[in-house]
């Protein structure tokens, strides 16, 4: 048994700090995320959890630090490969590493639910058409919506709207899956039947981290918690030890308040 | 006057007016439609973040929102073919002029467009690995000229109207055609009352058929939503 067989990390920050004005929003994050690791982010509203996840995909540039990630580096001056700062293009292609989902959903509007689902493995990847439809159809059916390949977002429940979302990031093989609070603009209702999605189609097999508040969740699929608080990562471990036995009070109280 | 020498008035100059009713309708309609892609260019060289495009641009726009249609058309006209060393036909300089005049206005209706689409629309298209210019061509373009319809139509019965100023130039529009009749029967008030009863029927009813289909587009696909267009 090798207990010390090191693991490179797929993604790892070191000291990244961002800033919006004067406004401190990151601190200093340091973080690794191991390659097949469900990592779930929690903490207070304006700790920079949201924040943190958007400058994975370069959504945020960053001040200070760096994020390593596959074999990129982002720094304050851009992404970057093998000492290369990227172009436009070949940033676009870098967030292809990354699929996103967004709190607000962001379907676009004036695209059918296949048409927002085949819009970028086709134009971006320029993948056959008919292959990727075949692709979204089985995706579509694994999370309940194929019946509604055919219909426009503003039809569909806010639970139906962010499976389909997923099924959007999923469908662009992304290496890398990031949630930004995912559930949190839902009815209490529609909750269970995304959070279903994500823990047995999105996260399987894939390095994962997850902003969220469904802190028992969290507890079923991370394989690490961080809690966050103005700015900082204060506090991580493994979920049964951060939820139940947290080393710090302030961590202690806001798993309270949440419960 | 009585109705019998009127009826007869407008019977025998029919032909002349009915031509004029044609070309009044072909300079709006071609103009609008290069309006249309004029106005979109500009807009988006005035979005631009090459000072290069989008000062041009600008300019372009404010020129022509903020220059009389009479002085355009004239400049255009006279002026043009000195600059460029090409000569224009009336219809092709009132054309230019029309153009010029709509695609400003609809320029500023498309840049309010596009400042509309959500920031959430451009993130996750970001997220999907799409370049700016295939995340505006996509998703961004396309919703904001669907939400520009009624500004478009609007925009299409200005035009409409700001026709009627052509015939300075002599081209054989509606209003040009009744001058025309009016020099030959020297009876400006039944000629010219005809004349702007058909101005307002015609305005009217492309009026009643934008608000018409303003009023159903909420109803179609992308539209039924709580907050489509308005």
């Amino acid at each position: 048994m090798q207990l010390d067989q090191p693991v490179k990390p797929l993604v790892r920050l070191s000291g990244v700090w961002k800033r919006f004005g004067k406004l401190e929003v990151l601190r200093g994050i340091d973080l690794d995320v191991n390659e097949g690791a469900t990592v779930a982010i929690i903490g207070p509203s304006g700790s920079g959890k949201s924040t943190l996840v958007r400058c994975l995909n370069h959504l945020e540039p960053i001040q200070d630090g760096a994020i390593e990630i596959d074999g990129f580096l982002i720094t304050p001056r851009g992404v970057e490969k093998s000492g290369r700062l990227l172009g436009q293009r070949e940033v676009a292609k870098f967030r292809t590493l990354l699929g996103m989902v967004f709190q607000q959903f962001n379907l676009f509007p004036h695209l059918t639910v296949l048409g927002n689902i085949i819009e970028a493995p086709t134009g971006v990847l320029g993948r056959d058409r008919a292959a990727v439809t075949e692709e979204a159809m089985d995706l579509l059916a694994k999370v309940n919506l194929a019946d509604k390949a055919n219909v426009y977002p503003a039809r569909l429940s806010g639970g139906q709207q962010q499976r389909a979302a997923i099924v959007r990031s999923l469908i662009m093989h992304p290496k890398i899956m990031l949630f930004d609070e995912p559930t949190s603009a839902l009815d209490p209702e529609l909750i269970g039947e995304v959070l279903k999605v994500i823990g047995e189609l999105a996260i399987k097999g894939r390095t994962s981290i997850i902003v969220t508040h469904e802190l028992a969740f969290a507890r079923d699929i991370a394989s690490k918690i961080v809690f966050m608080d103005a700015g900082l990562i204060v506090e991580e471990g493994p979920p049964d030890k951060l939820l139940t036995s947290p080393k710090l009070d302030r961590t202690r109280a806001f798993i309270a308040r949440i419960l | 006057m009585s109705f019998g020498r009127f009826y007869r008035l407008i019977a025998d100059n029919a032909d002349v007016i009915g031509f004029g009713i044609w070309v009044t309708i072909q300079l709006a309609i071609v103009s609008m439609m290069i309006a249309v892609i004029l106005g979109l260019i500009a807009c988006l060289g005035s979005l631009s973040r090459a000072r290069i495009l989008r000062f041009p641009s600008m300019l372009f726009v404010e020129f022509g929102r903020n220059t009389p249609i009479l002085v355009q058309l004239i400049w255009v006209h006279f002026a043009w073919p000195e600059i460029l060393g090409i000569k224009f036909s009336a219809w092709t300089s009132a054309v230019i002029a029309l153009s010029l005049q709509s695609s400003g206005y609809l320029a500023e209706e498309f840049r309010a467009g596009i400042e509309s689409i959500d920031k959430g629309q451009i993130e996750a298209s970001q997220a999907l690995g799409m370049t700016y210019q295939r995340l505006m061509r996509r998703i961004v373009v396309p919703q904001a000229l669907m939400r520009m319809i009624p500004g478009i139509l609007n925009q299409f019965v200005t035009c409409f109207k700001s026709t009627s100023i052509v015939s300075v130039i002599a081209v054989p529009d509606l209003m040009y055609q009744a001058g025309l009749i009016v020099s030959m029967t020297f009876l400006p008030m039944p000629v010219y009352s005809f004349v702007a009863f058909l101005y307002f029927v015609m305005v009217m009813v492309i009026a009643l058929g934008v608000r018409f289909a303003t009023r159903r587009l909420p109803q179609f696909g992308y539209f039924n939503q709580r907050h489509g267009g308005e």
